[in-house]
Protein backbone atom coordinates (compact mmCIF):
# COMPACT_ATOMS: atom_id res chain seq x y z
CA UNK A 1 0.00 0.00 0.00
CA UNK A 2 2.65 2.21 0.98
CA UNK A 3 4.90 2.23 -1.81
CA UNK A 4 1.77 2.77 -3.99
CA UNK A 5 1.00 6.16 -2.61
CA UNK A 6 4.59 6.79 -2.56
CA UNK A 7 4.31 5.76 -6.54
CA UNK A 8 1.60 8.26 -6.62
CA UNK A 9 3.62 10.82 -5.49
CA UNK A 10 6.29 10.72 -7.63
CA UNK A 11 4.14 10.68 -10.44
CA UNK A 12 2.30 13.81 -9.65
CA UNK A 13 5.55 15.32 -8.57
CA UNK A 14 6.81 14.60 -11.90
CA UNK A 15 3.95 15.98 -13.86
CA UNK A 16 3.68 19.00 -11.82
CA UNK A 17 7.30 19.74 -12.48
CA UNK A 18 6.17 19.39 -16.64
CA UNK A 19 3.70 21.88 -15.68
CA UNK A 20 5.11 24.64 -13.59
CA UNK A 21 8.63 23.72 -14.82
CA UNK A 22 9.71 27.25 -13.54
CA UNK A 23 8.76 26.84 -10.32
CA UNK A 24 10.15 24.90 -6.81
CA UNK A 25 7.79 24.98 -4.95
CA UNK A 26 6.25 22.63 -2.59
CA UNK A 27 3.68 19.12 -3.97
CA UNK A 28 0.83 20.78 -2.34
CA UNK A 29 1.64 24.30 -4.08
CA UNK A 30 1.73 22.50 -7.53
CA UNK A 31 -1.38 21.07 -7.23
CA UNK A 32 -3.58 24.10 -6.44
CA UNK A 33 -1.39 25.52 -9.56
CA UNK A 34 -2.81 23.08 -11.74
CA UNK A 35 -6.52 23.27 -10.60
CA UNK A 36 -5.87 26.52 -10.88
CA UNK A 37 -4.90 26.13 -14.69
CA UNK A 38 -8.04 24.11 -15.34
CA UNK A 39 -10.45 26.43 -14.15
CA UNK A 40 -10.12 29.28 -16.53
CA UNK A 41 -13.53 31.28 -15.50
CA UNK A 42 -12.50 33.43 -18.70
CA UNK A 43 -12.65 30.62 -21.10
CA UNK A 44 -15.44 29.07 -19.53
CA UNK A 45 -17.51 31.78 -19.86
CA UNK A 46 -16.66 32.05 -23.54
CA UNK A 47 -17.37 28.65 -24.81
CA UNK A 48 -19.96 27.39 -22.41
CA UNK A 49 -21.39 30.23 -21.02
CA UNK A 50 -24.41 28.85 -20.13
CA UNK A 51 -22.58 26.66 -17.96
CA UNK A 52 -20.56 29.43 -16.50
CA UNK A 53 -23.62 30.85 -15.51
CA UNK A 54 -25.01 27.95 -13.78
CA UNK A 55 -21.71 28.10 -11.48
CA UNK A 56 -22.93 31.50 -10.30
CA UNK A 57 -26.43 30.63 -9.94
CA UNK A 58 -25.45 27.34 -7.57
CA UNK A 59 -24.07 29.98 -5.28
CA UNK A 60 -27.11 32.21 -5.42
CA UNK A 61 -25.14 35.18 -7.23
CA UNK A 62 -25.01 36.34 -10.71
CA UNK A 63 -22.01 36.79 -12.59
CA UNK A 64 -22.53 40.65 -12.33
CA UNK A 65 -22.25 40.66 -8.46
CA UNK A 66 -26.43 41.36 -8.17
CA UNK A 67 -28.36 38.62 -6.32
CA UNK A 68 -31.28 37.07 -8.08
CA UNK A 69 -33.69 40.44 -7.29
CA UNK A 70 -31.83 42.98 -7.36
CA UNK A 71 -32.54 45.85 -10.07
CA UNK A 72 -29.60 47.84 -11.03
CA UNK A 73 -29.23 51.68 -9.79
CA UNK A 74 -32.07 53.84 -11.66
CA UNK A 75 -31.78 57.27 -12.00
CA UNK A 76 -34.20 60.00 -13.77
CA UNK A 77 -33.74 63.55 -14.31
CA UNK A 78 -36.68 65.33 -16.11
CA UNK A 79 -36.66 68.20 -18.45
CA UNK A 80 -32.73 68.28 -19.36
CA UNK A 81 -33.49 68.71 -23.21
CA UNK A 82 -34.64 72.27 -23.91
CA UNK A 83 -35.92 71.92 -27.44
CA UNK A 84 -38.08 69.31 -26.40
CA UNK A 85 -41.66 70.15 -25.01
CA UNK A 86 -41.47 67.60 -22.56
CA UNK A 87 -38.15 65.21 -21.85
CA UNK A 88 -36.89 62.42 -19.38
CA UNK A 89 -33.39 60.80 -19.34
CA UNK A 90 -33.44 57.56 -17.56
CA UNK A 91 -30.29 55.39 -16.71
CA UNK A 92 -30.66 51.42 -15.63
CA UNK A 93 -27.07 50.66 -14.76
CA UNK A 94 -25.21 51.50 -18.03
CA UNK A 95 -28.43 51.12 -19.83
CA UNK A 96 -29.27 55.16 -20.52
CA UNK A 97 -32.34 55.94 -22.90
CA UNK A 98 -33.75 60.09 -23.62
CA UNK A 99 -37.20 60.28 -24.42
CA UNK A 100 -38.27 63.80 -25.89
CA UNK A 101 -41.54 64.88 -26.19
CA UNK A 102 -42.61 67.13 -29.56
CA UNK A 103 -46.30 69.01 -29.29
CA UNK A 104 -47.79 69.78 -32.81
CA UNK A 105 -51.08 70.54 -34.07
CA UNK A 106 -53.00 68.69 -37.06
CA UNK A 107 -55.94 67.59 -37.97
CA UNK A 108 -58.12 64.90 -36.40
CA UNK A 109 -59.16 61.43 -37.75
CA UNK A 110 -62.52 62.00 -39.80
CA UNK A 111 -63.65 59.08 -37.80
CA UNK A 112 -62.63 60.44 -34.32
CA UNK A 113 -62.73 63.80 -34.60
CA UNK A 114 -62.27 64.37 -30.65
CA UNK A 115 -58.95 62.72 -30.10
CA UNK A 116 -55.62 63.65 -30.46
CA UNK A 117 -52.31 62.00 -31.34
CA UNK A 118 -50.46 59.95 -29.07
CA UNK A 119 -47.34 58.83 -31.53
CA UNK A 120 -44.20 56.27 -29.48
CA UNK A 121 -41.46 55.34 -31.45
CA UNK A 122 -38.05 53.71 -29.61
CA UNK A 123 -34.91 54.49 -31.62
CA UNK A 124 -32.24 52.16 -31.00
CA UNK A 125 -29.42 53.56 -32.54
CA UNK A 126 -26.16 51.88 -34.15
CA UNK A 127 -24.20 54.43 -31.45
CA UNK A 128 -25.80 52.39 -28.56
CA UNK A 129 -24.34 48.94 -29.03
CA UNK A 130 -22.58 47.01 -31.75
CA UNK A 131 -25.23 44.79 -32.68
CA UNK A 132 -27.43 47.11 -34.45
CA UNK A 133 -26.88 48.26 -37.85
CA UNK A 134 -27.64 51.54 -39.37
CA UNK A 135 -30.74 51.87 -41.40
CA UNK A 136 -34.46 51.36 -40.62
CA UNK A 137 -35.52 50.54 -37.10
CA UNK A 138 -34.57 46.72 -36.66
CA UNK A 139 -37.30 44.20 -35.46
CA UNK A 140 -36.49 45.08 -32.03
CA UNK A 141 -37.20 48.19 -32.08
CA UNK A 142 -40.69 48.04 -33.80
CA UNK A 143 -41.77 45.50 -31.01
CA UNK A 144 -40.26 48.38 -29.11
CA UNK A 145 -42.40 50.72 -30.13
CA UNK A 146 -44.94 48.79 -30.87
CA UNK A 147 -45.22 47.69 -27.16
CA UNK A 148 -44.76 51.01 -25.87
CA UNK A 149 -47.63 52.29 -28.19
CA UNK A 150 -50.28 49.24 -27.20
CA UNK A 151 -49.38 50.09 -23.05
CA UNK A 152 -50.17 53.85 -23.65
CA UNK A 153 -53.17 52.92 -25.61
CA UNK A 154 -55.06 49.82 -24.14
CA UNK A 155 -54.02 51.31 -20.60
CA UNK A 156 -55.49 54.57 -21.12
CA UNK A 157 -52.79 56.70 -19.71
CA UNK A 158 -53.64 59.16 -21.48
CA UNK A 159 -57.27 60.09 -22.85
CA UNK A 160 -56.55 61.07 -26.32
CA UNK A 161 -59.71 63.32 -25.99
CA UNK A 162 -57.95 65.90 -23.51
CA UNK A 163 -55.70 66.98 -26.35
CA UNK A 164 -58.62 67.94 -28.24
CA UNK A 165 -58.42 71.49 -29.65
CA UNK A 166 -61.22 72.11 -31.79
CA UNK A 167 -63.70 69.21 -32.66
CA UNK A 168 -63.07 68.33 -35.99
CA UNK A 169 -60.75 70.94 -36.83
CA UNK A 170 -57.59 70.70 -34.75
CA UNK A 171 -55.78 68.52 -31.74
CA UNK A 172 -52.61 68.29 -30.17
CA UNK A 173 -50.09 65.37 -31.60
CA UNK A 174 -47.34 64.14 -29.12
CA UNK A 175 -45.02 62.42 -30.48
CA UNK A 176 -42.73 60.74 -27.95
CA UNK A 177 -39.06 59.37 -29.44
CA UNK A 178 -37.28 57.30 -27.33
CA UNK A 179 -33.40 57.51 -28.14
CA UNK A 180 -30.81 54.93 -26.72
CA UNK A 181 -27.38 55.97 -25.97
CA UNK A 182 -26.25 53.20 -24.18
CA UNK A 183 -27.79 49.18 -24.53
CA UNK A 184 -27.05 46.80 -21.66
CA UNK A 185 -30.38 45.12 -21.27
CA UNK A 186 -33.81 45.47 -20.19
CA UNK A 187 -34.71 48.10 -22.87
CA UNK A 188 -37.99 47.85 -21.92
CA UNK A 189 -38.11 49.05 -18.52
CA UNK A 190 -36.13 52.04 -19.61
CA UNK A 191 -38.54 52.67 -22.38
CA UNK A 192 -41.69 52.98 -20.72
CA UNK A 193 -40.22 54.52 -17.43
CA UNK A 194 -38.36 57.28 -19.98
CA UNK A 195 -42.21 57.74 -21.97
CA UNK A 196 -44.51 57.96 -18.80
CA UNK A 197 -41.75 60.41 -17.06
CA UNK A 198 -41.49 62.38 -19.97
CA UNK A 199 -45.15 62.66 -20.58
CA UNK A 200 -45.39 63.81 -16.98
CA UNK A 201 -43.25 66.91 -18.02
CA UNK A 202 -44.64 68.12 -20.75
CA UNK A 203 -46.30 72.01 -20.29
CA UNK A 204 -48.02 72.92 -23.41
CA UNK A 205 -48.75 76.51 -24.59
CA UNK A 206 -52.72 78.04 -24.07
CA UNK A 207 -53.85 77.56 -26.93
CA UNK A 208 -56.67 79.42 -29.32
CA UNK A 209 -58.28 78.61 -32.27
CA UNK A 210 -60.29 81.10 -34.87
CA UNK A 211 -60.57 80.85 -38.70
CA UNK A 212 -58.72 77.73 -39.39
CA UNK A 213 -55.17 79.36 -37.70
CA UNK A 214 -54.51 77.70 -34.39
CA UNK A 215 -52.83 80.42 -32.36
CA UNK A 216 -50.52 79.86 -29.17
CA UNK A 217 -49.13 81.64 -26.13
CA UNK A 218 -45.19 82.00 -25.91
CA UNK A 219 -45.22 80.43 -22.07
CA UNK A 220 -46.01 76.99 -21.47
CA UNK A 221 -47.64 76.16 -18.81
CA UNK A 222 -50.51 73.22 -19.00
CA UNK A 223 -49.56 69.67 -17.80
CA UNK A 224 -51.52 67.00 -19.07
CA UNK A 225 -53.59 64.88 -17.12
CA UNK A 226 -52.38 61.35 -16.66
CA UNK A 227 -55.08 58.72 -15.69
CA UNK A 228 -52.55 55.92 -14.80
CA UNK A 229 -49.08 56.16 -14.10
CA UNK A 230 -47.54 52.84 -15.49
CA UNK A 231 -43.77 51.67 -14.51
CA UNK A 232 -42.71 48.46 -15.71
CA UNK A 233 -40.49 45.27 -14.32
CA UNK A 234 -38.84 43.03 -16.22
CA UNK A 235 -37.79 39.35 -14.85
CA UNK A 236 -35.10 36.60 -16.68
CA UNK A 237 -36.16 33.25 -15.37
CA UNK A 238 -33.25 31.12 -15.59
CA UNK A 239 -33.84 27.21 -13.94
CA UNK A 240 -36.91 28.40 -12.27
CA UNK A 241 -34.85 31.26 -10.33
CA UNK A 242 -36.11 34.80 -11.31
CA UNK A 243 -33.57 36.94 -12.03
CA UNK A 244 -34.24 40.76 -11.91
CA UNK A 245 -33.48 43.47 -14.42
CA UNK A 246 -31.21 41.05 -16.60
CA UNK A 247 -28.53 42.92 -17.96
CA UNK A 248 -27.51 42.74 -21.71
CA UNK A 249 -25.09 39.53 -21.49
CA UNK A 250 -27.51 38.15 -19.67
CA UNK A 251 -30.37 39.03 -22.23
CA UNK A 252 -28.45 36.65 -24.74
CA UNK A 253 -28.15 33.58 -22.95
CA UNK A 254 -31.44 33.86 -20.80
CA UNK A 255 -34.33 33.56 -23.55
CA UNK A 256 -37.61 33.45 -20.89
CA UNK A 257 -38.27 36.80 -19.76
CA UNK A 258 -41.31 38.16 -17.78
CA UNK A 259 -42.46 41.77 -17.91
CA UNK A 260 -44.98 42.67 -15.55
CA UNK A 261 -46.44 46.72 -15.75
CA UNK A 262 -48.56 47.94 -13.26
CA UNK A 263 -49.75 51.47 -11.75
CA UNK A 264 -49.82 53.32 -8.79
CA UNK A 265 -52.68 51.12 -7.14
CA UNK A 266 -50.97 47.83 -7.83
CA UNK A 267 -53.54 47.16 -10.82
CA UNK A 268 -52.11 45.46 -13.48
CA UNK A 269 -51.46 46.91 -17.09
CA UNK A 270 -49.64 44.59 -19.48
CA UNK A 271 -47.78 41.61 -18.35
CA UNK A 272 -45.61 39.42 -21.09
CA UNK A 273 -44.23 36.24 -21.13
CA UNK A 274 -41.44 35.71 -23.83
CA UNK A 275 -39.16 32.96 -24.96
CA UNK A 276 -38.07 29.73 -22.92
CA UNK A 277 -40.23 27.25 -21.77
CA UNK A 278 -43.34 27.27 -18.86
CA UNK A 279 -43.49 28.76 -16.09
CA UNK A 280 -45.27 27.65 -12.91
CA UNK A 281 -48.27 29.78 -11.55
CA UNK A 282 -45.86 30.45 -8.66
CA UNK A 283 -43.09 32.57 -10.58
CA UNK A 284 -46.00 34.77 -11.65
CA UNK A 285 -47.49 35.71 -8.22
CA UNK A 286 -43.90 35.92 -7.31
CA UNK A 287 -42.69 38.34 -9.79
CA UNK A 288 -46.17 40.73 -9.97
CA UNK A 289 -45.03 41.01 -5.76
CA UNK A 290 -41.44 42.05 -6.89
CA UNK A 291 -42.78 44.43 -9.84
CA UNK A 292 -45.19 46.22 -7.11
CA UNK A 293 -42.20 46.59 -4.64
CA UNK A 294 -40.28 47.55 -7.91
CA UNK A 295 -43.00 49.96 -8.54
CA UNK A 296 -42.53 51.47 -5.52
CA UNK A 297 -38.80 52.34 -5.85
CA UNK A 298 -39.69 53.97 -9.09
CA UNK A 299 -42.26 56.09 -8.08
CA UNK A 300 -39.78 57.72 -5.51
CA UNK A 301 -37.09 58.46 -7.76
CA UNK A 302 -40.35 59.54 -10.04
CA UNK A 303 -41.22 62.23 -7.43
CA UNK A 304 -38.28 63.15 -6.41
CA UNK A 305 -37.29 64.17 -10.06
CA UNK A 306 -40.40 65.79 -10.29
CA UNK A 307 -39.52 68.02 -7.65
CA UNK A 308 -36.38 68.83 -8.52
CA UNK A 309 -37.31 69.57 -12.13
CA UNK A 310 -40.42 71.79 -10.58
CA UNK A 311 -37.59 74.24 -8.61
CA UNK A 312 -35.41 74.98 -11.08
CA UNK B 1 -45.32 56.52 -45.54
CA UNK B 2 -42.54 54.26 -43.20
CA UNK B 3 -44.12 51.36 -42.27
CA UNK B 4 -41.67 50.47 -39.89
CA UNK B 5 -42.43 53.18 -37.11
CA UNK B 6 -45.74 54.09 -35.73
CA UNK B 7 -47.87 56.20 -37.80
CA UNK B 8 -48.57 59.83 -36.87
CA UNK B 9 -51.15 62.19 -38.58
CA UNK B 10 -50.13 62.75 -42.46
CA UNK B 11 -49.13 66.70 -41.72
CA UNK B 12 -48.74 68.36 -38.75
CA UNK B 13 -47.44 71.69 -37.72
CA UNK B 14 -46.14 73.58 -34.92
CA UNK B 15 -49.03 76.59 -33.24
CA UNK B 16 -48.27 80.32 -34.69
CA UNK B 17 -46.94 81.71 -31.68
CA UNK B 18 -48.81 84.80 -30.55
CA UNK B 19 -47.19 87.09 -28.30
CA UNK B 20 -48.48 90.33 -26.38
CA UNK B 21 -47.34 93.83 -27.37
CA UNK B 22 -45.71 94.25 -24.38
CA UNK B 23 -43.52 91.52 -24.82
CA UNK B 24 -42.65 92.25 -28.41
CA UNK B 25 -40.07 94.45 -27.18
CA UNK B 26 -38.32 91.58 -25.50
CA UNK B 27 -38.09 89.62 -27.70
CA UNK B 28 -36.23 91.66 -30.10
CA UNK B 29 -33.80 92.43 -27.53
CA UNK B 30 -30.30 93.32 -28.73
CA UNK B 31 -27.75 90.15 -28.78
CA UNK B 32 -25.22 92.36 -26.48
CA UNK B 33 -24.94 95.24 -25.09
CA UNK B 34 -23.26 98.08 -25.55
CA UNK B 35 -19.66 96.72 -23.52
CA UNK B 36 -20.11 93.84 -26.27
CA UNK B 37 -21.30 91.44 -23.24
CA UNK B 38 -23.72 88.62 -24.94
CA UNK B 39 -27.50 87.39 -23.33
CA UNK B 40 -25.78 84.44 -21.90
CA UNK B 41 -23.27 87.09 -20.60
CA UNK B 42 -19.97 85.80 -22.39
CA UNK B 43 -18.15 88.15 -24.64
CA UNK B 44 -17.65 88.12 -28.48
CA UNK B 45 -14.91 86.43 -28.01
CA UNK B 46 -15.46 83.80 -25.25
CA UNK B 47 -16.75 79.94 -26.24
CA UNK B 48 -19.60 78.88 -23.70
CA UNK B 49 -19.24 76.16 -21.15
CA UNK B 50 -17.94 73.26 -22.24
CA UNK B 51 -18.51 70.19 -20.29
CA UNK B 52 -17.04 66.58 -21.61
CA UNK B 53 -17.22 63.45 -20.39
CA UNK B 54 -15.41 60.64 -22.07
CA UNK B 55 -16.20 56.87 -22.04
CA UNK B 56 -20.28 56.91 -21.20
CA UNK B 57 -21.52 54.81 -23.45
CA UNK B 58 -20.14 51.12 -21.78
CA UNK B 59 -20.86 48.85 -24.88
CA UNK B 60 -19.01 51.25 -27.89
CA UNK B 61 -14.70 50.64 -28.02
CA UNK B 62 -14.86 54.49 -27.31
CA UNK B 63 -17.11 57.29 -26.45
CA UNK B 64 -17.81 60.79 -25.89
CA UNK B 65 -20.74 63.20 -24.14
CA UNK B 66 -20.12 66.99 -25.02
CA UNK B 67 -22.60 69.95 -23.64
CA UNK B 68 -21.71 73.44 -24.63
CA UNK B 69 -24.84 74.75 -22.98
CA UNK B 70 -27.56 74.50 -25.14
CA UNK B 71 -25.56 72.11 -27.43
CA UNK B 72 -25.58 68.39 -26.31
CA UNK B 73 -23.55 65.62 -28.13
CA UNK B 74 -23.14 61.86 -27.51
CA UNK B 75 -20.78 59.87 -29.97
CA UNK B 76 -19.81 56.54 -29.99
CA UNK B 77 -16.77 54.53 -31.72
CA UNK B 78 -17.17 50.79 -33.27
CA UNK B 79 -13.43 49.38 -34.33
CA UNK B 80 -11.16 48.66 -35.95
CA UNK B 81 -13.24 46.15 -36.87
CA UNK B 82 -12.93 43.58 -40.34
CA UNK B 83 -14.12 45.42 -43.17
CA UNK B 84 -17.09 43.77 -44.64
CA UNK B 85 -16.10 44.66 -48.19
CA UNK B 86 -13.87 41.68 -49.46
CA UNK B 87 -11.89 44.03 -51.68
CA UNK B 88 -8.31 43.95 -50.16
CA UNK B 89 -7.61 47.41 -49.13
CA UNK B 90 -4.49 49.01 -47.26
CA UNK B 91 -5.69 51.59 -45.63
CA UNK B 92 -8.67 51.11 -43.23
CA UNK B 93 -11.73 53.21 -43.82
CA UNK B 94 -13.46 55.83 -41.39
CA UNK B 95 -17.15 55.77 -41.38
CA UNK B 96 -18.80 58.61 -39.85
CA UNK B 97 -22.50 59.16 -39.28
CA UNK B 98 -24.54 61.92 -37.88
CA UNK B 99 -28.07 61.75 -36.54
CA UNK B 100 -29.93 64.72 -34.89
CA UNK B 101 -32.66 63.29 -32.40
CA UNK B 102 -36.31 63.83 -33.02
CA UNK B 103 -36.67 66.47 -30.58
CA UNK B 104 -33.31 68.17 -30.80
CA UNK B 105 -34.46 70.76 -32.88
CA UNK B 106 -37.43 73.90 -32.77
CA UNK B 107 -39.19 71.41 -35.27
CA UNK B 108 -39.57 67.92 -34.70
CA UNK B 109 -37.54 66.40 -37.60
CA UNK B 110 -38.16 62.83 -38.79
CA UNK B 111 -36.45 60.05 -37.94
CA UNK B 112 -35.54 59.29 -41.43
CA UNK B 113 -32.52 60.17 -42.53
CA UNK B 114 -32.14 64.08 -44.30
CA UNK B 115 -29.93 65.16 -46.19
CA UNK B 116 -28.18 67.79 -43.83
CA UNK B 117 -27.16 64.85 -41.86
CA UNK B 118 -25.77 63.25 -44.84
CA UNK B 119 -24.00 66.45 -45.28
CA UNK B 120 -22.59 66.94 -41.60
CA UNK B 121 -21.27 63.08 -41.92
CA UNK B 122 -19.46 64.11 -44.83
CA UNK B 123 -17.66 66.92 -43.11
CA UNK B 124 -17.05 64.76 -39.77
CA UNK B 125 -15.00 62.30 -41.70
CA UNK B 126 -13.11 65.09 -43.50
CA UNK B 127 -12.03 66.90 -40.49
CA UNK B 128 -11.21 63.97 -38.32
CA UNK B 129 -9.36 61.78 -41.65
CA UNK B 130 -6.16 63.62 -41.63
CA UNK B 131 -5.89 63.18 -37.94
CA UNK B 132 -6.27 59.14 -37.70
CA UNK B 133 -3.33 56.83 -38.37
CA UNK B 134 -5.93 54.91 -41.27
CA UNK B 135 -2.25 53.46 -42.85
CA UNK B 136 -1.81 51.46 -39.72
CA UNK B 137 -5.16 49.92 -40.32
CA UNK B 138 -5.53 47.82 -42.87
CA UNK B 139 -8.76 45.57 -43.82
CA UNK B 140 -10.04 47.57 -40.89
CA UNK B 141 -13.12 50.00 -40.44
CA UNK B 142 -13.92 52.42 -37.81
CA UNK B 143 -17.49 53.48 -37.38
CA UNK B 144 -18.18 57.18 -35.42
CA UNK B 145 -21.67 57.51 -34.45
CA UNK B 146 -22.98 60.74 -33.26
CA UNK B 147 -26.47 61.27 -32.14
CA UNK B 148 -27.69 64.97 -31.52
CA UNK B 149 -29.75 65.31 -28.69
CA UNK B 150 -30.19 69.05 -28.58
CA UNK B 151 -29.46 71.61 -31.14
CA UNK B 152 -28.51 75.21 -30.08
CA UNK B 153 -26.61 76.88 -33.02
CA UNK B 154 -25.73 74.39 -36.42
CA UNK B 155 -22.17 75.53 -36.58
CA UNK B 156 -21.51 74.79 -32.77
CA UNK B 157 -23.33 71.29 -33.64
CA UNK B 158 -20.69 70.05 -36.24
CA UNK B 159 -17.46 71.45 -34.11
CA UNK B 160 -19.05 69.88 -30.77
CA UNK B 161 -19.51 66.54 -32.85
CA UNK B 162 -15.97 67.18 -34.57
CA UNK B 163 -14.49 67.36 -30.82
CA UNK B 164 -16.86 64.92 -29.27
CA UNK B 165 -15.50 62.22 -31.60
CA UNK B 166 -11.90 63.14 -31.71
CA UNK B 167 -12.33 62.32 -27.81
CA UNK B 168 -13.98 59.44 -28.35
CA UNK B 169 -10.79 58.24 -30.64
CA UNK B 170 -8.63 58.67 -28.48
CA UNK B 171 -10.78 56.52 -25.90
CA UNK B 172 -11.17 54.22 -28.38
CA UNK B 173 -7.15 54.17 -28.27
CA UNK B 174 -6.54 54.76 -32.17
CA UNK B 175 -4.10 55.96 -33.40
CA UNK B 176 -3.90 59.49 -34.28
CA UNK B 177 -1.63 62.63 -35.47
CA UNK B 178 -2.84 64.85 -33.00
CA UNK B 179 -6.87 65.63 -31.31
CA UNK B 180 -8.94 67.58 -33.59
CA UNK B 181 -10.60 70.23 -32.04
CA UNK B 182 -13.22 72.15 -33.73
CA UNK B 183 -14.89 75.45 -33.00
CA UNK B 184 -17.80 77.87 -34.75
CA UNK B 185 -17.90 81.30 -35.15
CA UNK B 186 -20.64 83.98 -37.08
CA UNK B 187 -19.98 87.00 -38.72
CA UNK B 188 -22.54 89.40 -37.42
CA UNK B 189 -22.22 93.16 -38.70
CA UNK B 190 -18.67 93.48 -38.90
CA UNK B 191 -17.78 91.81 -36.29
CA UNK B 192 -16.68 88.09 -35.46
CA UNK B 193 -19.00 86.33 -32.87
CA UNK B 194 -17.11 82.88 -31.35
CA UNK B 195 -19.80 79.81 -30.57
CA UNK B 196 -22.90 81.07 -31.36
CA UNK B 197 -26.20 79.90 -30.31
CA UNK B 198 -29.47 79.70 -32.68
CA UNK B 199 -30.09 83.01 -31.88
CA UNK B 200 -27.14 84.78 -32.59
CA UNK B 201 -26.79 82.78 -35.71
CA UNK B 202 -30.27 84.05 -37.53
CA UNK B 203 -28.79 87.54 -37.36
CA UNK B 204 -25.35 86.01 -39.29
CA UNK B 205 -24.11 87.26 -42.43
CA UNK B 206 -21.38 84.63 -42.64
CA UNK B 207 -20.15 81.59 -40.53
CA UNK B 208 -16.89 79.46 -40.27
CA UNK B 209 -16.39 76.35 -38.47
CA UNK B 210 -12.49 75.32 -38.35
CA UNK B 211 -10.91 71.99 -37.33
CA UNK B 212 -7.62 72.37 -35.84
CA UNK B 213 -4.97 70.13 -34.13
CA UNK B 214 -3.51 72.55 -31.44
CA UNK B 215 0.10 70.14 -30.93
CA UNK B 216 1.01 70.25 -34.74
CA UNK B 217 -0.31 74.10 -35.44
CA UNK B 218 -2.46 72.56 -38.38
CA UNK B 219 -5.91 73.01 -39.78
CA UNK B 220 -7.63 69.56 -40.87
CA UNK B 221 -10.74 71.16 -42.29
CA UNK B 222 -12.40 74.55 -42.88
CA UNK B 223 -16.15 75.86 -44.09
CA UNK B 224 -16.44 78.82 -44.73
CA UNK B 225 -19.93 80.12 -45.68
CA UNK B 226 -22.04 83.49 -46.23
CA UNK B 227 -20.41 86.81 -47.03
CA UNK B 228 -17.33 87.30 -44.97
CA UNK B 229 -14.25 89.89 -46.34
CA UNK B 230 -11.18 88.24 -46.72
CA UNK B 231 -9.69 90.01 -44.02
CA UNK B 232 -12.24 89.44 -42.38
CA UNK B 233 -11.94 85.89 -42.78
CA UNK B 234 -8.20 85.78 -41.83
CA UNK B 235 -9.11 87.51 -38.48
CA UNK B 236 -11.99 84.76 -37.98
CA UNK B 237 -9.41 81.76 -38.29
CA UNK B 238 -6.94 83.41 -35.85
CA UNK B 239 -9.96 83.85 -33.27
CA UNK B 240 -10.96 80.33 -33.61
CA UNK B 241 -7.51 78.75 -33.73
CA UNK B 242 -7.27 80.67 -30.10
CA UNK B 243 -10.82 79.10 -29.21
CA UNK B 244 -10.07 75.76 -30.40
CA UNK B 245 -6.84 75.59 -28.60
CA UNK B 246 -9.04 76.22 -25.46
CA UNK B 247 -10.98 73.44 -26.10
CA UNK B 248 -8.04 71.33 -27.07
CA UNK B 249 -6.77 71.94 -23.12
CA UNK B 250 -10.27 71.12 -22.21
CA UNK B 251 -10.07 67.73 -23.88
CA UNK B 252 -6.62 67.10 -22.93
CA UNK B 253 -8.04 67.04 -19.21
CA UNK B 254 -10.94 65.20 -19.76
CA UNK B 255 -8.90 62.11 -21.32
CA UNK B 256 -6.36 62.59 -18.84
CA UNK B 257 -8.59 61.77 -15.70
CA UNK B 258 -10.57 59.55 -17.39
CA UNK B 259 -7.16 57.74 -17.46
CA UNK B 260 -6.21 58.11 -14.28
CA UNK B 261 -9.64 57.34 -13.35
CA UNK B 262 -9.53 53.29 -14.68
CA UNK B 263 -6.15 53.31 -13.60
CA UNK B 264 -7.36 53.78 -9.68
CA UNK B 265 -10.16 51.24 -10.51
CA UNK B 266 -7.31 48.65 -11.78
CA UNK B 267 -5.59 49.11 -8.80
CA UNK B 268 -8.50 49.06 -6.15
CA UNK B 269 -9.37 46.29 -8.04
CA UNK B 270 -5.83 44.08 -7.84
CA UNK B 271 -5.45 45.47 -4.89
CA UNK B 272 -8.82 43.28 -4.06
CA UNK B 273 -7.70 40.10 -5.85
CA UNK B 274 -4.40 40.14 -4.14
CA UNK B 275 -6.48 39.88 -0.59
CA UNK B 276 -8.50 37.34 -1.60
CA UNK B 277 -5.36 35.35 -3.06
Amino acid sequence: MSSTTENNNTKYTTENDQITSKSDEGNSNANKKETKFIVDADSIRRIQPLEYFRHFTDQKIRPNGRVFNRFRKTTLHLGSVTTADGSAVVRIGNTSVVCGIKAEVAEPNVNTPREGYLVPNVELSPMCSPNFKPGPPSELAQVLSETVNKLLKSSSVLSLESLCIEEGKAVWVLYCDVVCINYDGNILDASVYAVVSALSNVRLPKITYADGIVKATPDKTIELSLSRIPFSATFAIFNGEILADPDETEEVILEERITIICDEEGQLCSVLKSGGSSSTRETFSTCLELARNRYSVLSTIFKEASTSANTN
Amino acid sequence: MDRRRIPGPEASVKPIIERADDEDTQHVAPLKTIDDIRQDGRSLDKIRKAWLAPGIITQANGSAYIEFQGTKVACAVYGPRATKISAFSGKGSLNCEIKFAPFSCQKRRSPQRDPQEKELSHLLFEALAPAVRLDLLPKSTIDVFVTILQNDGNGSCLAASITAASVALADAGIEMLDQVAACSACYIDDEIWIDCTLREEEHAQGSLVLSYMSSLNEITHMLQSGEISVSGTIRTIEQCTEACSKIYSIMGNCLLESVRRKLEKDNTLGGLNKKEG
